[in-house]
């Protein structure tokens, strides 16, 4: 027991004889009625036992003295003999206890020995010890006798002595110090004894040699501890004392509890305990659970203790289109991929779900799946697939009117959640940026105190201290910007540079589309791995150049780093969009190409159909057998809506790969060599020229954006897209989160996440549109493929919604729907929004200018009232400083120091209204 | 641990302190276990060391500044009702808090308090005023030696010169306010607690 914990005992010690000794002394009497045979051997006992531990103070260092020296005999003879007893004893206790308590076991029982030894010694006279080591075994055969008499002894002994506990520790204490002047030897034994003494009390009441007397005096005293537990709240000590009593007592209670009681009431017992523990295990652990159950929660938190808030923004950001594109799939999935592979026809029954026939010696080849052919084309995964069955499966599922639903639902709910957040968004970023406090939130606001890695600290030292470089220097430029001209013309320059950069892309992408089609007629089989994929790898190629060309072209410019990362944004976005338009172009090209090539199979299957039916009329007469004809061998047309879709699934495809691939080269491998490279290099590789990349936020984002555009884009002819995606979106969150805490520095300039947020879903926004927009087009205008896909057939895809309409509801309600989509109707309902989107627009416009209006007056004012404060404040000062300086002169005139006086009042009276 | 946690708070004593702080009751115990184990002297109560072992604390700049915020004036012990206290300044106010203005007293995660929170942390003497020296001292802090003396002036005399309007040379608390007017502090003061 460490010393110093002593001291709070001394409290308990007065509370507890304030209310434990008639306690004690109820129970001692209750004892006597029972016992009184043993009542004064027992009061002996104590009061020998007490004058023993008074005596601690004068004479009882040579007691202690003593009964060491027995002790230390006695151990060597009974360490054997102890260690037997230890270990039957031990065995009632709880298992955890067992390695630790041994040893302490051991030694308390000793003590005990010794104990009873000096006590017998002193009633009975000197006794040979070798004696009394005999008798005890022999005690202990009669259980019923001398250990009984003994046990119960010590049974109320304890009790007593639990009151009495503390205040033999006071005395203890005392001696303590006392013995400590002595030598340190003998405070270290009586350390020693100190703890043996208090285990002592607690193993005078084994419950193996109980009588049930002592049992119930035993569950008295741990009701007792118990109480005292319940009532530790309540008591007005420190939070120090009250944590040490409540160790001890709940020590106490764990070893005596469970010891109590029948075995039955036992096993409840430890197993109550047991559960309790469990079930606060348990909750505990489902409330990490919880936590753990927003994906990657841990994973984004780590990664912003490191990088700060920017990278994590994006990991966010990434997360939340992770949500997204899991509901997509969600929809996809399950209404029109499950349902379809479930009830609809099995493959190989009808011609759209059977590869045909010149392509089925390759069908399984990986080259060609890889390119979402073969088996992959004639699957769930593809439009071509679905069967125009108005409803399939016993649930009579509308298989084409759900599929046209959750086409239109996708893109529907995309819009809802982008605007949506970005509405939230814009309530939180306020009315916008004021720079009137620049210097002020630098001051006070520009700590991340999320930070917990040293590494990540200096870099946040370093970009603070850049920030407040870059602002004084901002200050610097604002004073004096010359060269107008020339700067002028370099910024014309690089968009120029930028504008053909672009166009370049463009073309680019426009040739090679094109050239590729040239290759697709001629069959893909005969041109070489390069030409079969070169659209893709020419756009990712260009995705992954141009940016750094952007780059290098914006230093021309000399913006403002805040303003040139607009810049590249945008430039970036332009490009990126260039190219998905230049590739939608080309895709309507092939559209048209196909639809061609249809119309003439078309004419063609006609012809080959009456062929047979003539053929076959000719043969059999009237009588027309069904003509069996292998689904395979049935030609069809080119379906240029799986077409599309494959196209998509291929870009998708190629864009994850560059970007898995450019993550290892561009990360990994340049992290790995600047690392091991640099024992053996000419220069710091780590602080020079290659270092380790930083993470681009910016233009992660972009990625994510434009790749969620493509997702938006073919989602509605390729079902598998959303899943696609959302296996992109796991492996790159993981394959990211491993490369941003693996081969990543923390940016020096740290990109301010919270702002840009909305700069992001702006952008997303845009995309969303500009990707339905196609969509939609091709949907609204273009028939659909006579021979594939859940509309063949129909004029119009849309026309699923009309059949729906007339077959499936009541026929007033098709009536009110024509009714309501009159153009009589609709026109002027699309009016009266314009209208509505007008009138609020001016009015928030209105708003706008009204605020900013206010924010200059506000401004102004500001500015006329610090103006004037000051002016009071100086002239108050310098009021201050002349009456000052009269002052100090004045005792030197001593005649005039009147008259100074007065001056001296008057200056100070003015300063007084000045400043009043 | 937990079961000292939930043996040694009194229930009116989480009253108390669900009706101080306005957290809630698990999270008042959740906070007690994190508490107990920061208290590596068992003693209830947390020192200063105890604090400096958050490593987000120790790095931080001004960390000195924030471990001081929880000791009241002249203590260098703080209680788990100090300790909640003072984080109660982070909790995040919630929807059905804005609305309820007729509160007697203003809860402490209320804006002002969350500044004058903030305002504390730069305010070394606690004169209730951040004058050019304090700043130069944060600024010291905050920026090292990378920035020479006289630019770090320069800086503290702009910051002083945009927040001052009284021209006495230092920021006050309403100064502060001011200054921190457009910054949303409701949401960049705010510690997602577990419940």
């Amino acid at each position: 027991m460490p010393r110093d914990s002593l001291i709070p005992f001394d409290n308990i010690s007065n509370e507890d004889e304030l209310t434990s000794p008639h306690r004690g002394r109820e129970r001692s009497q209750r004892g006597e009625k029972r016992d009184g045979v043993y009542e004064k051997k027992k009061k002996k006992k104590v009061t020998s036992r007490r004058r023993e531990r008074s005596g601690v103070d004068e004479g009882g260092v040579q007691l202690e003295h003593e009964r060491r020296d027995k002790e230390k005999r006695k151990r060597k003879r009974n360490t054997v003999q102890a260690r037997g007893e230890g270990e039957e004893n031990h065995k009632e206790r709880e298992d955890e206890r067992k390695s630790r308590k041994t040893a302490k076991l051991g030694k308390s029982l000793r003590n005990e020995n010794s104990q009873k030894i000096q006590k017998e010694g002193e009633e009975e006279g000197e006794e040979n010890q070798e004696e009394e080591t005999e008798k005890k075994p022999k005690r202990k055969k009669k259980h019923g006798h001398s250990k009984k008499e003994e046990a119960e002894d010590e049974g109320k002994y304890e009790l007593k002595e639990e009151t009495q506990e503390v205040e033999k520790k006071n005395t203890k204490t005392v001696a303590e110090t006392g013995l400590e002047q002595e030598s340190s030897e003998d405070t270290e034994e009586v350390h020693e004894e100190d703890k043996v003494d208090q285990e002592d009390h607690e193993n005078q009441v084994r419950p193996c040699s109980l009588s049930p007397e002592e049992l119930e005096k035993l569950k008295e005293a741990v009701e007792e501890r118990k109480k005292l537990i319940q009532s530790l709240r309540g008591k007005p000590w420190s939070m120090k004392k009250k944590l040490l009593t409540l160790r001890e007592s709940q020590e106490f209670v764990e070893k005596y509890e469970g010891a109590l009681g029948k075995a039955k009431g036992r096993k409840l017992y430890a197993y109550k305990v047991i559960m309790t523990k469990k079930w606060m295990k348990f909750q505990r652990d489902f409330e990490n659970f919880k936590t753990a159950c927003i994906p990657w929660e841990m994973k984004i938190k780590e990664i912003e203790s490191h990088f700060g808030s920017s990278v994590a923004s994006y990991f966010i950001f990434l997360r939340w289109m992770y949500g997204i594109n899991m509901i997509l799939f969600g929809l996809t999935f399950g209404l029109v991929m499950v349902p379809e592979a479930l009830m609809g026809k099995p493959y190989g029954s009808i011609p759209r779900k059977t590869v045909p026939r010149s392509e089925e010696a390759s069908a399984m080849n990986f080259a060609v799946l890889w390119d979402c052919g073969g088996y992959a084309q004639y699957s769930v995964l593809f439009y071509g697939y679905y069967n125009d069955q108005r409803a399939i499966g016993w649930l009579k599922f509308r298989m084409p009117l759900s599929y046209f639903l959750v086409g239109v639902g996708t893109v529907a709910y995309s819009y809802m959640v982008v605007i949506r957040t970005m509405a939230r968004n814009a309530n939180e970023s306020g009315v916008g940026d004021d720079n009137s406090f620049n210097f002020s939130w630098k001051m006070f606001t520009s700590w991340d105190y999320l930070i917990g890695n040293p590494e990540t600290a200096d870099n946040k030292f370093a970009s603070i201290t850049t920030s407040f470089k870059e602002a004084i220097l901002e200050e610097q430029e604002n004073r004096k910007d010359d060269n107008i001209h020339l700067t002028r013309f370099l910024r014309v320059l690089a968009n120029f540079l930028v504008l053909c950069c672009l166009a370049g892309s463009g073309y680019l992408i426009y040739f090679v589309v094109r050239r590729s089609q040239k290759f697709a007629l001629d069959g893909l089989e005969n041109h070489t791995w390069w030409e079969r994929n070169e659209v893709n790898m020419v756009m990712s190629l260009l995705g992954m150049f141009c940016p750094m060309l952007f780059d290098v072209i914006s230093t021309l410019e000399n913006y403002h780093p805040r303003v040139a990362l607009q810049w590249q944004l945008g430039r970036i976005f332009a490009l990126f969009l260039g190219n998905l338009y230049t590739f939608i172009i080309a895709l309507m090209d092939e559209i048209n190409v196909k639809r061609e090539e249809e119309k003439i199979i078309k004419f063609n299957i006609t012809m080959w159909e009456s062929n047979l039916y003539n053929g076959t009329g000719s043969e059999n007469g009237t009588t027309v057998s069904p003509i069996i004809i292998q689904p395979a061998d049935v030609p069809r047309g080119p379906c240029w809506e799986t077409m599309v879709g494959q196209e998509f699934v291929r870009l998708i495809i190629s864009d994850t790969m560059t970007t898995y691939i450019t993550l290892l080269i561009g990360d990994f491998i340049r992290a790995v060599l600047v690392r091991f490279l640099n024992y053996c290099w000419c220069w710091d590789l780590e602080a020079g020229f290659p270092s380790y990349s930083e993470f681009d936020v910016s233009g992660n984002v972009l990625g994510l954006i434009f790749n969620q555009g493509m997702i938006w884009m073919g989602a509605f002819y390729a079902p598998c897209l959303p899943a696609l995606n959302v296996l992109r979106l796991h492996v790159s969150m993981y394959l990211q989160c491993w490369a941003v805490m693996c081969c990543n520095v923390p940016q020096e300039r740290v990109f301010k996440a919270s702002r840009s947020n909305n700069f992001y879903m702006a952008m997303l926004l845009v995309i969303l549109f500009l990707s339905t927009l196609p969509a939609i087009y091709t949907i609204v205008t273009i028939p659909p493929s006579f021979d594939c896909g859940p509309f063949s057939g129909k004029k119009r895809m849309f026309d699923v919604i009309q059949e729906t309409l007339e077959s499936d509801f009541p026929s007033w309600f098709s009536k009110v729907f024509i009714y309501a989509s009159n153009p009589g109707l609709v026109l002027p309902f699309i009016l009266l929004m314009v209208l509505a989107i007008y009138y609020l627009q001016s009015t928030s416009k209105s708003y706008k200018e009204a605020n900013v209006e206010l924010k200059k007056k506000l401004q102004t004012q500001n500015e006329e009232n610090k103006k004037k404060n000051k002016q009071a404040a100086l002239k108050a000062q310098l009021d201050l400083e002349e009456a000052q300086k009269v002052a100090s002169q004045a005792p030197k005139p001593r005649y005039k120091s009147e008259k100074f006086c007065y001056n001296s009042l008057s200056v100070t009276e003015k300063c007084q209204q000045t400043k009043t | 641990m937990g079961s000292r946690a939930s043996t040694l708070l009194r229930e009116e004593e989480i009253e108390e302190i669900k009706k101080e702080t306005g957290f809630s009751h698990s999270q008042i115990t959740r906070l007690y276990s994190r508490f107990t184990s920061l208290d590596k002297g068992e003693n209830g109560t947390l020192s200063r060391e105890d604090f400096q072992r958050i490593p987000e604390l120790a790095i931080n700049p001004l960390g000195d500044r924030i471990i001081n915020a929880f000791f009241p004036e002249g203590e260098d012990q703080v209680n788990f009702r100090g300790f909640m206290r003072t984080l109660a300044h982070f909790r995040p106010i919630e929807d059905n808090e804005k609305n309820k203005n007729a509160a007697a007293t203003e809860p402490l995660n209320s804006r002002t308090n969350k500044l004058l929170f903030a305002f504390r942390l730069y305010d070394l003497d606690r004169d209730d005023k951040i004058s050019r020296d304090e700043l130069l001292q944060v600024l010291r802090m905050m920026v090292g030696v990378n920035i020479s003396d006289e630019q770090l002036g320069s800086i503290a005399d702009r910051t002083i010169q945009e927040a001052d309007t009284n021209g006495d040379n230092s920021i006050s608390f309403n100064e502060f306010i001011k200054v921190l007017e457009k910054v949303d502090v409701e949401q960049k003061m705010s510690i997602r607690f577990l419940h």
